[in-house]
């Protein structure tokens, strides 16, 4: 009666739900982050008169 | 003005609560790791296994955070559109919706969990039982909102809309917390009270408030991480962004 398989199956899927959830902003910051940055470029370049 | 209230102000102002967030954030998720290390130790070390379930009840310590996080956590996503659409508040936009994919996280957690202690127990994987329909209906509201909000390019209007479906939804929280009272549930009823006596022995419960307590910790960092990178979105034209984001003026 140990059921050792279904406990570690859902503590399997509760560890990966919060992987996701950790990570998955992490990324989308850092997108954010890497947007801002080449649009910064871009228009910088727009400026002196060399389209990026 | 009352230094609370002028804090209050002050933090709906993006660039200072991007500062705050980029503060609280690794607080939140470190203290939620700890919390849920000593718990989780508690929950498959410590306590004994249950008499009639075996081990399989150790399960609970991570279904039942999850399901009282779903029920919180929409909540406060309704509480936060109330004030959006209210006073117009930015940051009240930018936090309802991204309570919104944490919450349904935790409510797949729920269902997951629920069904995978389901199969050993009940002898099957699900049951259109009241509890567990609601809480796939739940599941189903929470991806609206965030469906609803990705629809609509502007994205005030979307986390207004969104908003507005996050407070209809709200008729469905009692429903779930009811269910198993109302109508015959293969579900059991509530074994853990916060008020009056657990029918769950004590030496067993103290894993499932540290649990409770790390749900709490990890969802104020997740919260806050996710508003920050919706926040920088929403404002990556401005210079505070930039500086942020490291541009060089």
């Amino acid at each position: 009666m140990s059921y050792r398989e279904y406990v570690i199956g859902a503590y399997a899927v509760f560890a990966a739900f919060l992987a996701w959830d950790f990570l998955v902003p992490r990324l989308r910051l850092a997108r954010a982050r890497r947007n801002i940055v080449l649009r910064a470029k871009r228009e910088a370049a727009r400026k002196n008169g060399n389209p990026a | 003005m009352n230094p609370v209230l002028l804090w209050f102000h002050q933090l709906g102002s993006p660039p200072v609560f991007d500062r705050f967030a980029a503060r609280w954030v690794p607080v939140g998720f470190v203290l939620g790791l700890l919390t849920m290390a000593i718990g989780l130790y508690g929950a498959l070390f410590v306590v004994p296994a249950d008499y009639q379930q075996g081990d399989s009840f150790r399960i609970l310590y991570i279904h039942v955070p999850a399901a009282w996080m779903s029920l919180f956590v929409y909540g406060l996503m309704a509480f936060y559109a109330v004030i959006a659409l209210v006073w117009h508040i930015k940051l009240c936009e930018v936090l309802a919706m991204a309570c919104a994919p944490i919450g349904a996280l935790f409510t797949a957690v729920t269902l997951a969990t629920g069904s995978i202690w389901g199969k050993p127990m009940w002898g099957t994987w699900w049951d259109w039982d009241p509890r567990l329909t609601s809480e796939l209906v739940l599941l189903f509201l929470y991806l609206g909102v965030i469906g609803l909000n990705a629809a609509i390019e502007d994205r005030r209007a979307a986390a207004r809309a969104a908003g507005f479906l996050a407070i209809v939804g709200v008729v469905l929280l009692p429903v779930i917390r009811y269910s198993v009272t109302w109508w015959n549930s293969l579900h059991q009823g509530a074994t853990i009270k916060l008020f009056g006596e657990s029918t769950m022995d004590a030496s067993m419960t103290w894993p499932l408030w540290v649990m409770v307590l790390a749900t709490k910790f990890w969802f104020v960092g997740s919260l806050l991480q996710r508003a920050r990178a919706d926040n920088l979105e929403r404002e990556a034209g401005k210079d505070w962004a930039r500086a942020a984001a490291g541009v060089e003026r």
